[in-house]
């Protein structure tokens, strides 16, 4: 029996393009980046001495808050909203396995992660090229990182800043499961995402909560763009081991909720 | 010897502490219209969300066409259409896109196919647009399309004319019953219309409490209820208090000025004939009368909720 993961990803590609809210999420994000430049421009910074400073710091920012928020925001409704539309039945009626659909679900949520951190991307680039050029990184003294270290860098940070955000997109996956009224579900996602940001210092949790690491691939970038020393290890490694046990523990919980979940009224 | 179209056997549900289903066994024959009937509650919906397991069953066996549910789910549903309750659908996107989405799951579907199934169903010329524009009829027949998209071989459907006016119903109603008559498709229908379940199917199951309740054939369950004599009179009838002063009538219920309704004590209609002309009446016409599905399921059920 064939595959059914490709049609629906098809389908929800489909569905997905001809919503609202995923384009006001991009649209959120890139004027995240557009405010970052005016406001750059405005004040000048180290941070933005250079395109890869400023590119860095567009993407914290918008990574630090809307564009998560959204991200997260999609990915809880991806479930959620068809357990409470009823268009779930009618999907699962279907000659598919729920594990099929599931995966399907957090593909969807993966892409439109990439799709954002893409778009921001793209933009911050094509803003930053209105000011800077993207060469070597240096100072008076001369030349410190050159362009194509610079250039390999900032493509391992815009690889690894997906890290975070695939747990984030599974813990909305997980509460969009466990929550089926989509509303419900977004602000449960949305709050506890809030709360915990909130408290972890508080509480001491901040080590083992792994929203920290959700700008750090682009705080990296942002050191090698001021031409100051850096240190991917061994950092990154904790960043890749707690996301991965976070995402993970989010997937299989969600995945194995939803295999055994009664979908009646 | 042909597999059944459908087969539950020893079927249970629990939600908890509430047995939903217990030990529920039937066999619905291929090229059939069946009805599945039960009071509110009875275990209906739960049944049938059983076989897409969007519920799962906490015992017992489905099969389709043979083939075990738990054994090759994907090729078990490839032959079944299912519409549960009020069908959803994606309200920002047009009914054809619905289709599309549906049609991609089954695989093997043609565009004619949903231009096929569009006309039929009567929505061709709003296939377009957004399903939020639709009416309750409207959704209903697309699910009914949704559901025969794939060219299934049994079709299961919850309630299927919910919200149809009564034109609407018979077109689809019609339209199974052609499908059943002419491509052999096996229509496994549960409805609280009982008038839609004695037109339209030739066997019924009746749930009540989870339990199998009865079944067979609706001509068998329905045959003349021969105690029971409808007698139409060449004139205005006759007062029923005078007719039951005969121990022989156990009930007369007016129906209308000529006709009355009489329950006897025998079976024995030349016996009221005879009865009755002796009397000074006299009588045009003398039938069994037909027991009605609704009289049929209130007295399994013993219940006088809804279907």
């Amino acid at each position: 029996m064939r595959s059914q993961l490709l049609p629906l990803l098809r389908n929800e590609t489909t569905k997905a393009i001809r919503r609202k809210l995923p384009y006001f999420g991009l649209l959120m994000g890139g004027l995240i980046c557009v405010l970052t430049h005016v406001a750059m421009a405005e004040i000048g910074s180290a941070d933005t001495a250079n395109a890869w400073g400023y590119v860095a710091l567009s993407m914290q920012l918008v990574f630090a808050d809307i564009g998560l928020i959204f991200i997260l925001v999609f990915a809880a409704m991806l479930m959620s909203d068809e357990t409470r539309s009823g268009t779930i039945r009618a999907a699962l009626a279907a000659p598919l396995s729920r594990w099929e659909f599931y995966l399907a679900k957090a593909a969807t949520g993966l892409l439109y992660m990439v799709a954002m951190s893409l778009v921001c991307l793209v933009l911050s680039i094509m803003l930053a090229r209105v000011h800077y050029g993207f060469g070597a990184v240096g100072d008076s003294l001369g030349e410190i990182y050159s362009r194509k270290m610079v250039l390999a860098n900032f493509l391992l940070a815009w690889v690894l800043s997906w890290v975070p955000l695939a747990a984030i997109v599974f813990y909305g996956l997980f509460l969009s499961t466990v929550v089926r009224s989509s509303g419900a579900a977004v602000a449960v996602s949305v709050g506890t995402l809030y709360v915990i940001e909130f408290t972890k210092h508080l509480v001491g949790l901040d080590p083992y909560i792994f929203t920290r690491y959700i700008t750090y691939p682009w705080q990296i970038l942002g050191q090698i763009a001021q031409g100051v020393a850096y240190q991917w290890q061994p950092e990154i490694w904790k960043m890749l081991g707690l996301c991965g046990v976070y995402g993970v523990v989010a997937f299989v919980g969600g995945l194995i909720l939803f295999v055994r979940q009664d979908l009646n009224d | 010897m042909t597999a059944p179209a459908l087969a539950l056997e020893d079927l249970c549900k629990r939600f908890g502490r509430i047995h939903a289903v217990e030990h529920l066994s039937l066999e619905v024959s291929p090229g059939q219209m069946s009805g599945f009937l039960g009071p509110n509650g009875a275990g209906k919906s739960t049944t049938l969300y059983m076989i897409p397991r969007l519920v799962h069953p906490s015992g017992g066996r489905i099969r389709i066409f043979g083939v075990d549910l738990r054994q090759d789910f994907k090729q078990a549903l490839r032959s079944v259409g299912v519409m549960v309750e009020a069908p959803a659908f994606y309200e920002y996107l047009s009914g054809r896109k619905n289709l599309q989405l549906a049609a991609r799951l089954l695989g093997g579907v043609q565009s004619r196919d949903i231009d096929e199934v569009l006309e039929r169903i009567g929505l061709a010329d709003r296939q377009h647009d957004k399903v939020r524009t639709y009416s309750q009829g409207m959704k209903q027949r697309l699910g009914i399309g949704r559901a025969v998209l794939g060219k299934p071989r049994l079709l299961v459907l919850d309630e299927p004319t919910n919200g149809m006016d009564p034109e609407g119903t018979r077109e689809i109603l019609g339209f199974l019953q052609h499908r059943v008559k002419s491509d052999g498709l096996t229509v496994f229908i549960s409805s609280h219309l009982l008038h839609e379940v004695e037109e339209y199917c030739e066997t019924v199951f009746v749930i009540d409490k989870g339990h199998l309740v009865a079944s067979g054939n609706v001509r068998d369950i329905l045959k003349p209820h021969e105690r029971i004599v409808r007698t139409t009179f060449a004139g205005q009838a006759p007062d029923p208090r005078m007719l039951l002063a005969d121990a022989r009538i156990k009930h007369v219920e007016s129906i209308a000025l000529d006709t009355l309704e009489i329950m006897l004590a025998v079976d024995d209609s030349a016996w009221l004939n005879q009865h009755l002309l002796q009397a000074g009446f006299r009588v045009s016409a003398i039938s069994p009368r037909q027991k009605t599905l609704k009289e049929f399921f209130l007295s399994i059920t013993g219940d006088h909720r809804n279907a």
